[in-house]
């Protein structure tokens, strides 16, 4: 049950007030119902999304393996590690952030470019076994960069999620009742008082009747 | 006494009502930039009003362009904002040129055309929409 907020003196003034707050509150309370809304469809869609590329990292990742392995069994140890250190990652990550509904969500873009060290390697000691097991473990860092942020955004959005629904449940079940409660029962005052006013004009009419039948 | 829940005075419950309105639109950007300023940035990215910095997808970016004609991009505006009225439960994205009109069809795959300047959105073109142009997107509540 709603407990009524405290009123220094029940006034007209001060209901007027309480009804303000509770127009301002019942609007911030709509609207945080849609912000809520829609942090949960972003948060449900960030969902599947990182399904579905914790699934592609999960086949990359044995793809790669079995690219190495085959590169392993058909170079060896020795020229495998040397050309796995000349095979430089040829792409920048950019980061920043991006802003969906009031959450700053971390933000990683990939930029392809030239490798540095790709002049160094030795195309005739390579094979295209070994080309597929680096270009494998490429794609493995791509998508591990795609799942931070994925799962860095999950996070957050689930740990708004949890403020906002604080937010609209105070709202919805404490500050707004509350409010009701108050405006009903200074609403309820004064009507009473108006029926007291009413019976006292009744008594002093009568008393006033009285009053002037008694002269006569 | 204080009537207005902006002045001062206030008792803290009517300041932190105020302050929770205010918040709900902090992200929204100070300025927008046309799609042709946003491509020849190397980092695209815009201010956001709560002093944050909001940054593009240049694959997004990439995508929109392609829909767009050369006159297109210098007045298509980014982010796009999402209008999410409370009122009455709806989404609309202002479409003055019709350009958002015409990108948010070639999204969704039907024919959206702009009522009043506005192209009125549900929720399942939304979730399409946000899951094409995460980044070139952006939400503002209107009460």
């Amino acid at each position: 049950m709603a407990i009524k907020i405290q009123v220094p003196r029940p006034t007209k003034m001060e209901l007027s007030r309480l009804k303000k707050r509770h127009k301002l509150a019942t609007r911030i309370q709509k609207i945080v119902k849609d912000r809520l809304s829609l942090l949960i469809m972003e948060f449900l869609q960030t969902v599947k999304e990182c399904a579905a590329v914790r699934e592609r990292l999960l086949a990359d990742f044995s793809e790669a393996y079995r690219a190495y392995s085959v590169a392993f069994g058909y170079h060896g140890k020795t020229p495998l590690e040397k050309e796995m250190a000349l095979s430089e990652m040829p792409f920048t990550v950019s980061s920043g952030t991006r802003n969906v509904a009031g959450v700053k969500l971390p933000f990683f873009e990939i930029e392809k470019g030239e490798a540095a060290t790709a002049q160094l390697r030795n195309r005739i000691d390579g094979s295209s076994v070994l080309d597929q097991s680096i270009e494998q473990s490429r794609k493995c860092l791509e998508t591990i960069i795609q799942l931070t942020e994925l799962q860095n955004s999950l996070d957050l959005l689930g740990t708004e999620i949890n403020k906002v629904k604080r937010v609209n449940n105070a709202l919805e079940f404490i500050v707004i009742p509350a409010l009701d409660v108050t405006i009903r029962y200074l609403n309820m005052k004064f009507e009473e008082r108006d029926r007291e006013e009413t019976a006292r004009l009744k008594y002093v009419k009568q008393l006033l009747e009285r009053k002037e039948a008694h002269a006569y | 006494m204080p009537t207005d829940a902006t002045k001062k005075g206030d008792t803290p419950a009517e300041v932190y009502l105020y302050n929770e309105f205010r918040a709900i639109n902090a992200h929204v950007p100070r300025r927008r930039k046309s799609i042709e300023e946003l491509l020849g940035e190397s980092a695209p990215q815009i201010d956001c009003g709560d002093g944050s910095t909001h940054f593009f997808r240049k694959k997004e970016l990439q995508l929109l362009a392609d829909m767009l004609d050369e006159e297109e991009r210098k007045d298509f505006m980014l982010p796009m904002l999402i209008e999410v009225s409370s009122r009455d439960n709806s989404y609309a994205v202002p479409s003055p040129g019709g350009t958002e009109a015409k990108v948010l069809s070639k999204i969704c795959g039907t024919n959206l055309s702009p009522v009043m300047n506005r192209v009125t959105l549900f929720k399942p073109h939304l979730s399409v929409i946000r899951s094409v142009l995460k980044t070139c997107t952006q939400y503002i509540f209107v009460a």
